[in-house]
C-alpha cells in the first residue's frame, strides 16, 4: 500500500488543479457574458447618436428662424407675391407649425390582453407599424392636411418603420402609447378611418380613443430634406 | 490515515488551480469538464483500487489518461460530426462513478461491521471470563 501513496497522490492533485481551474473559468463566464456587453455598448452608440441628431436638428431649427428672418424682410412688389409663395410652400410642405382643426387618435399595447394570456404571443397584442401605417394612410385617405405621430412630423418623405420592440418614425424612436395628430376636417377622418382599420383594432382590444380637437398644433418636421438627385423636368 | 491523502491532493490541487490566472478560450471549455469527470473518476477508482488491495499505479495513470484522451476524441469527432458525442463520455464517467462509489460504501460498512462483530466477541468473551 505504501508504493501507492505517490500516484494516487497526482491523481488528487490533478483532479484538484482541474476542479479548481474549471470552477474558477466558469465563474469568470458568467459574469463576463459577451452579448449583454456587446448590446450595452450597442446602446450608448445608439444614445449618442441620438443626442447628435437632436443637436443637429436644434441646428437646423435655427438656421431656418434665420432664412425665415432673411426671406419675410419686407419687400415691395413681385418679391411680396414670392414671399407669400414661399410661406404657403413651406406650409404645405411640413416645415412649420401648423394650427388647426383636427382629431387626436390615442392607440396604447393591449396590455391588460397580455397579462391576462401570459403564455400567449406578445406580438398579437402589441402596437405594428403597420397599424400606424394603415391609421396614417386612412386619414390621409380623409384629407389630412398635416399629421404627426408623438410628436413627429410626418411629411411626403417620412418612413414608419418597425425596428424590434419599437417603431422608427423618421429615424427616430416612438414608444406607446402613439398619439396621432391630425389636421383636417374631423368628420371626414374619423369617417374614414371607422371605415378600414378602427374597427379592426377594437375587435382585437387594442386601447384606442379618437378626439376632435379644435385647437390642434402640430410642430414642424425637424429632420433635413434633401432632393440630391430631383430635377425639375 | 490514508483517507486523508486524496483530501490533501485536491486541496493543494485546488489552490494551483485558482492561483492560475490563464484562461482556456471558451472553445475548449467542453474538454477540460470532460478532463475533470475523468480525473474524479481515476480518484474514485483509486480508491476503491487500495480498498480492495489491487492498487497499481501504472494501470491507474495509464487508465486516467486512455479515458481522457478517448472522451477528447469523442468531444472532438461530435464536434466535427455535429453529433454530441462527448455525452457518451459524461454517461459512462457518471455511471462508474456511482459504481465506484457503491463498491467503496460496501466495503467501507463490511469492515465496519466486521470490526464491530469482532469487538463484540471478544467484549462477550472477557464477560464470560469475569462471570466464571
Amino acid at each position: 500500500m505504501r508504493k501507492a501513496i505517490p500516484t494516487f497522490l497526482i491523481i488528487c492533485i490533478l483532479t484538484g488543479f482541474l476542479l479548481a481551474f474549471q470552477f474558477t473559468t466558469q465563474n469568470k463566464n458568467a459574469s463576463f457574458n459577451a452579448v449583454s456587453q456587446r448590446n450595452n455598448n450597442l446602446i450608448t452608440i445608439i444614445h449618442d447618436l441620438e443626442k447628435e441628431i437632436a443637436n443637429q436638428e436644434d441646428q437646423i431649427e435655427a438656421i431656418r428662424a434665420q432664412l425665415n428672418d432673411l426671406q419675410s424682410t419686407h419687400s415691395k412688389g413681385k418679391l411680396q407675391d414670392l414671399q407669400t409663395t414661399l410661406a404657403k410652400a413651406k406650409v404645405e410642405a411640413g416645415l412649420t407649425p401648423v394650427v388647426g382643426k383636427g382629431i387626436i387618435i390615442t392607440i396604447d399595447d393591449n396590455q391588460e390582453g397580455m397579462k391576462a394570456n401570459p403564455n400567449d404571443d406578445p406580438n398579437k397584442y402589441i402596437v405594428h407599424d403597420e397599424h400606424l401605417l394603415n391609421l396614417v394612410n386612412e386619414l390621409r385617405i380623409g384629407s389630412a392636411e398635416a399629421i404627426a405621430i408623438n410628436g413627429h412630423r410626418l411629411i411626403t418623405t417620412s418612413e414608419i418603420r418597425c425596428v424590434g420592440n419599437l417603431i422608427n418614425v423618421d429615424m427616430s424612436r416612438v414608444a406607446p402609447p402613439y398619439e396621432i395628430r391630425a389636421i383636417g376636417s374631423p368628420k371626414l377622418m374619423i369617417e374614414s378611418i371607422s371605415m378600414g382599420k378602427l374597427a379592426e383594432l377594437e375587435n382585437d382590444n387594442y386601447p384606442i380613443t379618437i378626439e376632435e380637437s379644435e385647437h390642434l398644433v402640430i410642430p414642424a418636421y425637424r429632420g433635413d430634406l434633401q432632393f440630391k438627385y430631383t430635377n425639375k423636368s | 490515515m490514508w483517507l486523508v491523502l486524496p483530501l490533501l491532493g485536491l486541496i493543494i490541487g485546488a489552490y494551483l488551480g485558482s492561483a492560475v490566472t490563464f484562461q482556456l478560450p471558451a472553445v475548449y471549455l467542453k474538454y477540460m469538464s470532460i478532463a475533470v469527470l475523468a480525473s474524479l473518476d481515476s480518484v474514485f477508482g483509486g480508491i476503491k483500487a487500495i480498498l480492495e488491495e489491487k492498487f497499481d499505479g501504472t494501470i491507474l495513470l495509464t487508465g486516467f489518461f486512455s479515458n481522457a484522451l478517448l472522451a477528447a476524441l469523442l468531444t472532438y469527432l461530435g464536434d466535427r460530426l455535429g453529433v454530441d458525442l462527448y455525452y457518451a463520455a459524461i454517461f459512462a464517467f457518471g455511471v462508474r462513478l456511482f459504481h465506484n462509489l457503491a463498491t467503496i460504501r460496501h466495503y467501507c460498512l463490511l469492515s465496519f461491521r466486521k470490526k464491530r462483530s469482532m469487538r463484540q466477541e471478544y467484549d462477550g468473551m472477557r464477560h464470560g471470563e469475569y462471570d466464571e
